[in-house]
């Protein structure tokens, strides 16, 4: 089955199916609500309960515009054109979905991201034996060797004390979509009543709907006697109210694996946690899929490629365009 | 060292100076007096003291032979691993981490090691090492042991917060400390010396460098309140350099602290018949009939192992001496500027920089005309009845110096910075016009804001052509103004110069890359300063 890599996104002409475009296509799968994969009106849109609808919170169907979405939950199949389409989950944000394509006796899996263990929100990997597989390579080097969840619970939860104990204000940066909630319930359920900043805020209820808890979270305010821990957005710690000297910043992400991404973010404290796959989780994805053919995308491919190829795989470096990466 | 590892880490994540001292002083506060004395030297970044003679010979290919051994990944992974990360020690530890049995490192085992590296004459032997420690240690441990052989944590931990810190927990003033590692260069023989008691009683070690004396800039003539208070010399534009001398031995050290014996057998046969032990402040200058010629000259002396006869001869060098540190084995620097003056001239040296009292402001400028007349820079202002400040900046020497000239240059190339600007293109290269070409002059590493770095980080990835690994080269956009000591030949540079000392001194964001200077315009000064 050919595979096209476009600038576009990932093609497969003959289902004419389109694997996370980023621009507005007939037919396509979104293998999660991160605005770099779920984005655009398409005609067609094939992906799970939770991901299509965080992807309309985030794009609204215009008035009088016509949208056929396709639901697809792990586990599920569907016949299209000529092909099985199978979702399987993906251990990345809430609702994160693999998709296996068989066609003609041939079975791709597309990973979209991912990463093998369950992350803090969100369901463990379920490896699909395939002939061909599409895998992610946003941490593909082998400095890169992430905190598990329960570790990164245990950190998030103890910087956010210790903070407080201070008399500090613990400010967490996070990503809109994923960490940022992961932070808010990890700190709600160990007893840390937080204030949320909107672009994570606005999200909680399609975690809330999932049963997962949130209990005493509250929008954020710009108040200069704050006192409780405060999760926002990166970038947005220079505009807070609260007095520099008075707040300590933590960035969790898989960035901060490494010491420079202080200077970076702005963090003071470096809490190495990801929604993506550290390098050997990313090997046992591919070693465990049995897969002989791997194409790589989105991020280190050409030393991942260059490794596997180094042991037998036939693997290539499918990078078609500059990609910008939500963590 | 898992402990020491920790205090690093800590001190990594701590918001200002205060706070790193304060938790480098509860780490050292924990320690018996062993393990503070190879703290302290660990947490400057140093292998061994200062004035030890072993230097750790292990190089970044060494380093990363033995990750390779131990990890299994090539030597391309592992090159692309230290970009990424931008710190050899940081890469060191977030590779092994899955190769370690990881057992715990003390301290003392961390300066055997190091000690055997130093012993090992073969690189395989070290490799062999090297390895052998990846292995078995503490992945943490082994980070700051690592950034240990490449002399520098990166945390934002200077050898003198170290000073401080080993003053507060011992209870010490850090003036005491710090006097005590200047004269001795050995941080690990102070700490001892702190905790007995006794640090009063390590005196002055020769033939290692001591801190220099610094001028500050007297702006405006008319800043100097009391004239007739201050003794006055010519300012040499040379190397300033401090010798010591005994027993027919000498060594010179730079003002970086750096030796630079090698490079001027001349002067050290000059000094060596003198009496020692002594240490003078002086300059090193390429000297003909009498005076200074100038830098540019010296230039061609400067970083040579070995000097041919023939060069010795072109550029003829002297160390011409302008004050006194150590005399009769007592350190001078509690000695006022009149006595050190006095035995200075009994000495009888070849080379001594004629000092004389000022009277009047006007005479300032009359030097001042003549001293360049001369060829130097400037005048050099002693204060009358002043000590020897080793290290400071304190204002009780004065420099009177024009600036040399600012150009208004082309960034042509960026590269990454290290540690904390590792993500940022913090380092530039820039150019000047000739025709519609730009041609280098120099490279610039200060002068600008973070959040201009940042801001121009943005801009030279939108001008980026190709990229190097590190280095970016760049359209030829953003113009800054740079101030710099000079110009010189080089023959690195395709514009046949090179800019001496270029500091940024702002983004000319009105300016775009055809209003930058001319190659003419460096041709002209530099041919003005060979007159």
């Amino acid at each position: 089955m050919e595979i096209l890599f476009r600038p576009e996104g990932i093609h497969v002409p003959a289902i004419d199916l389109w694997l996370d475009p980023r621009t507005p296509v007939g037919s396509a799968w979104l293998s999660h609500a991160h605005s770099d994969h779920a984005r655009g009106l398409h005609r067609t849109v094939i992906a799970t309960r939770i991901t299509a609808g965080i992807y309309r919170h985030r794009w609204p169907l215009p008035a009088g515009r016509e949208q056929e979405v396709l639901r697809l939950d792990p586990g599920e199949t569907m016949e299209f054109r000529g092909a099985r389409l199978t979702a399987l989950q993906a251990a990345h944000i809430l609702g994160a979905a693999q998709l296996l394509i068989e066609y003609e006796g041939e079975r791709t899996v597309y990973t979209g991201d991912i990463k093998l263990a369950a992350p803090i929100c969100g369901w463990a990997t379920e490896i699909m034996p395939c002939d061909r597989l599409i895998i992610e390579s946003t941490f593909a080097l082998p400095i890169y060797d992430f905190l598990s969840a329960a570790e990164a619970k245990e950190r998030i939860v103890r910087f956010a004390a210790e903070s407080v104990a201070a008399g500090l204000v613990p400010v967490f940066l996070g990503y809109g979509l994923g960490r940022g909630q992961e932070i808010v319930h990890t700190l709600t359920e160990a007893g840390l009543p937080c204030a949320v900043h909107g672009a994570i805020a606005g999200l909680i209820p399609y975690y809330e709907a999932e049963g997962i808890s949130f209990p005493g979270w509250e929008p954020y305010e710009r108040r200069k006697d704050e006192t409780r821990p405060l999760v926002v957005t990166p970038g947005l710690q220079d505009s807070l109210a609260a007095p520099a000297a008075r707040i300590r910043v933590a960035l969790v992400s898989g960035w901060a694996a490494v010491d420079s991404a202080r200077a970076r973010s702005g963090a003071d404290v470096l809490i190495p946690y990801s929604d993506h796959a550290g390098f050997l989780e990313l090997l046992a994805i591919v070693e465990q899929t049995g897969a002989r053919r791997v194409d790589i995308v989105h991020g280190y491919a050409e030393p991942l490629a260059r490794l596997l190829r180094q042991r037998g795989l036939d693997a290539v470096a499918a990078v078609a365009s500059a990609t910008e990466v939500q963590v | 060292m898992k402990a020491l590892a920790a205090c690093a880490e800590a001190v990594a994540a701590a918001p200002g100076r205060n706070e790193k001292i304060a938790r480098v002083a509860a780490y050292l506060t924990t320690l018996g007096d062993d393990d503070l004395a190879r703290a302290v030297l660990y947490l400057s970044g140093r292998t061994f003291p200062a004035s030890d003679r072993r230097k750790l010979s292990v190089g970044h290919a060494t380093l990363r032979e033995a990750l390779v051994q131990v990890t299994g990944w090539d030597l391309e992974m592992i090159g692309t691993c230290y970009r990424e990360v931008g710190d050899t020690g940081e890469t060191v530890a977030l590779l092994v981490r899955r190769h370690t049995q990881g057992q715990e490192m003390t301290l003392a085992q961390a300066e055997a090691l190091y000690a055997e590296l130093e012993q090992a004459r073969r690189t395989a032997r070290k490799v062999e090492l090297l390895a052998g420690a990846f292995r078995t240690f503490d992945w943490l441990a082994l980070k700051y042991f690592a950034k240990g052989i490449t002399g520098n944590l990166r945390i934002g931990l200077q050898e003198k917060m170290v000073e401080e810190a080993l003053a507060a927990a011992t209870g010490l003033a850090g003036d005491v400390v710090r006097g005590a590692n200047n004269r001795s260069g050995d941080l690990a023989r102070v700490a001892r010396a702190a905790r007995s008691g006794t640090i009063g009683e390590i005196e002055a070690v020769l033939f290692h460098p001591l801190d220099f004396m610094l001028a500050k800039p007297l702006d405006a003539v008319g800043d100097l309140a009391d004239p007739g208070e201050w003794w006055v010399e010519d300012k040499y534009d040379g190397i300033r350099a401090q010798a010591h001398i005994d027993a027919g031995r000498v060594r010179l050290f730079t003002r970086g602290l750096e030796e630079t014996t090698a490079a001027f057998p001349e002067v050290i046969l000059g000094l060596a018949p003198l009496p020692g032990p002594l240490v003078l402040d002086g300059e090193i200058l390429a000297w003909r009939e009498g005076r200074a010629l100038a830098f540019s000259v010296l230039q061609q002396r400067i970083a040579r192992k070995q000097v041919s006869a023939k060069t010795m001869a072109e550029v003829p060098v002297i160390f011409l001496a302008y004050d006194l540190l150590l005399f009769g084995g007592e350190l001078q620097f509690t000695v006022p500027v009149e006595q050190r003056r006095r035995e200075l001239e009994r000495l009888g040296l070849r080379h001594l920089a004629p000092q004389v009292r000022l009277s009047s402001h006007g005479e300032i400028e009359e030097r001042f005309l003549a001293a360049r007349g001369r060829g130097n820079e400037g005048l050099i202002l002693k204060r009358a009845g002043s000590l020897y400040e080793s290290g400071k900046r304190g204002g009780n020497w004065l420099k009177v110096k024009r600036p040399y000239g600012t150009l208004d240059v082309v960034v042509t190339a960026a590269e990454q910075g290290h540690g904390r600007r590792a993500s940022v293109l913090s380092d530039v290269t820039f150019a000047v016009r000739s025709g519609d070409r730009y041609l280098n002059v120099g490279k610039a590493y200060s002068g600008l804001t973070d959040e201009e770095i940042r801001q121009l980080t943005v801009l030279f990835k939108a001008a980026t052509v190709e990229r190097y690994g590190r280095v970016s080269l760049l359209r030829p956009e953003v113009v800054l103004e740079v101030a710099f000591d000079g110009v010189q030949q080089s023959p690195r540079h395709k514009s046949g110069y090179a800019l001496r000392f270029p500091r940024i001194v702002r983004w000319r964001q009105d300016k775009g890359a055809e209003d930058c200077d001319t190659l003419e315009r460096v041709r002209e000064m530099y041919e003005a300063s060979l007159r």
